[in-house]
């Protein structure tokens, strides 16, 4: 097998999973904090919010490849098309149209290059699993001592730092388990690779698998005792996490 | 229920507005998605039509006529059905074991039990199509997708159940135990009472999570048991031109999933902690 296309494939999972968890952890959060709270509508907001979650991934990435990404048909080509009408009426105005036709047009990304495409991915994925963060983020935030923190604001704390030394570390277990979780389906992200990087070198470890098996079985186990290996690192790696907390 | 105590009047206009946006903005695309599939192909594509055209059920009619659509569906709902009754008929006593009966190797075999769920399924799909088809003769059959769809499952389903089991006081158990009560009796009479909303909530999940699979049930099956997921798979291939067919093929898959989790969504906001809230 090729070795750069392995060591490739390596990082392009990492890069795809903690991307993914970096996003949707920080999203998660500040979602989470933003409908915590009483306001109308707010079961209407909650349920449009997790919808997302239970769209199959195979529509998912079919979805935002195609309608959403596309860079002619879908509804990035179209938004892009119409800021370029909208800057070029701009340059017809008398002086201040000098200033607009320093702007250049705007040029439609393709997503389905081998580095785009990756972004792509996790562009859908984290449209995907936020909402699966949000959920554990709000059922912990409603756990939260309230008395705790009337305490912090009759002393004179802020907002932000009420946020950041009471709410962040009463999260931690919640975010230890949205990583855990997450990392855990991440791993074996296949559908949305396989529909947005048809044939492209965006590759991650099953999807390299996956290739394998079609045309050398001897290398796709290979490759699969590996993934197996680096699957196990990455659990001993989450039961130090996770796991020491679990049993108390 | 935390609420803030101090909002300005500015406040408390802004960040009802902003979580309605952000909510509009993560429904978008599904929005988007049936919202297309009244469009025909052609007219999906074209910008002047982006946001008026005259709405047809061409899409759906085409989809129903090309498509046994129901025969589809209905495989999805007895696999996903069937297999998540199995995991939790394996998964409560496994739990059950675990949570009261905990040796000190037991939150390792929990993990080991959750990292099996990272080995890429690829690697396993010569074995399992040899295996099934040559060998067992079991290939494209109810039986074999339930039993896939269940064993990948139950990991989480397993993890979950412990994790509900855990706040379960064990004085309870035990002084079942006292009373002479059986192991089955303990589990029917007082564990499955107690937990009830746990269970509940990952009966739930796994059923989303067994609907939405599409590796295995698009590999091990060609008609007699194919799931929604092969129609999606059946339909993706061409880009571009047919976006109108794509989105009502999509829409009616995804639409009873979403259906039941918007119905069941409280249950699934109560539950779903994985004993993330002490």
């Amino acid at each position: 097998m090729d070795a750069k296309d392995f060591w490739f494939a390596i990082q392009n999972s990492l890069f795809i999973v903690c991307s993914i968890l970096i996003l949707t952890v920080i999203l998660g959060l500040a979602i989470a904090v933003l409908i915590n709270r009483n306001f109308p509508g707010r079961g209407i907001v909650r349920v449009l919010l997790i919808s997302p979650f239970f769209v199959m991934p195979a529509v998912n990435a079919v979805l935002w490849i195609n309608m959403i990404l596309d860079p002619v048909l879908g509804l990035q080509g179209l938004a892009v098309g119409g800021v370029n009408t909208i800057l070029d009426g701009l340059r017809d105005f008398p002086i201040l149209g000098h200033f607009f036709s320093l702007w250049p047009q705007l040029e439609p990304i393709s997503f389905r290059a081998t580095q785009t495409s990756s972004y792509a991915v996790i562009m859908m994925v984290t449209w995907q699993w936020t909402p699966f963060a949000v959920l554990i983020f709000m059922t912990s935030l409603q756990s939260e001592d309230e008395s705790q923190k009337e305490a912090a604001t009759l002393d004179g704390a802020s907002a932000w730092s009420k946020f950041i030394n009471l709410t962040v570390p009463h999260l931690a277990r919640p975010i230890a388990i949205v990583v855990m979780i997450q990392s855990i389906f991440h791993l074996s992200l296949y559908a949305e690779i396989e529909i947005v990087s048809r044939g492209n070198g965006n590759k991650n470890l099953p999807y390299l698998i996956g290739e394998f098996t079609s045309n050398n079985i001897g290398a796709a186990s290979a490759t699969g005792i590996f993934a197996v290996i680096l699957a196990n690192i990455v659990a001993i790696f989450l039961l130090r996490m996770v796991g020491k907390s679990l049993m108390d | 229920m935390a609420t803030v105590t101090e909002t300005s009047r500015l406040g408390n206009l802004i960040w009802p507005v902003l979580a309605w946006a952000v909510a509009i903005v993560f429904f978008f695309p599904i929005f988007w998605m049936v919202f297309t599939s009244f469009k025909t192909d052609a007219d999906a594509v074209k910008p002047e039509f982006l946001w008026t055209f005259t709405p047809t059920l061409e899409n759906y009619v085409n989809m129903a006529r090309d498509y046994d659509y129901w025969r589809f569906a209905t495989n999805s709902v007895i696999t996903s059905t069937f297999a998540t009754t199995l995991a939790l008929i394996v998964g409560v006593p496994a739990a059950y074991a675990m949570a009261f009966d905990p040796s000190k190797r037991t939150k390792d075999i929990l993990v080991w039990m959750l990292s099996t769920k990272m080995l890429p399924a690829a690697a396993v799909l010569y074995p399992m199509t040899f295996l099934t088809k040559n060998i067992l003769g079991i290939y494209d059959t109810h039986f074999l997708v339930i039993v896939v769809l269940c064993l990948i499952n139950l990991p989480i389903v397993i993890w979950m159940l412990f994790t509900y089991f855990k706040e379960i006081p064990k004085e309870i158990i035990e002084a079942g135990k006292m009373d002479g009560v059986s192991t089955w009796g303990e589990i029917k009479d007082i564990l499955i009472p107690l937990a009830w909303g746990g269970i509940a909530s990952t009966a739930l999940l796994t059923f989303i999570f067994c609907w939405n699979e599409a590796y295995w049930t698009v590999r091990l099956t060609t008609i007699d048991a194919a799931t929604l997921s092969k129609l999606i798979e059946g339909n993706r291939a061409p880009e571009g031109l047919f976006f109108g067919r794509l989105s009502a093929v999509s829409t009616a898959a995804v639409a009873p999933i979403i259906i039941l989790g918007w119905f069941c969504q409280k249950q699934l906001v109560q539950g779903l902690t994985f004993g993330a809230v002490k």
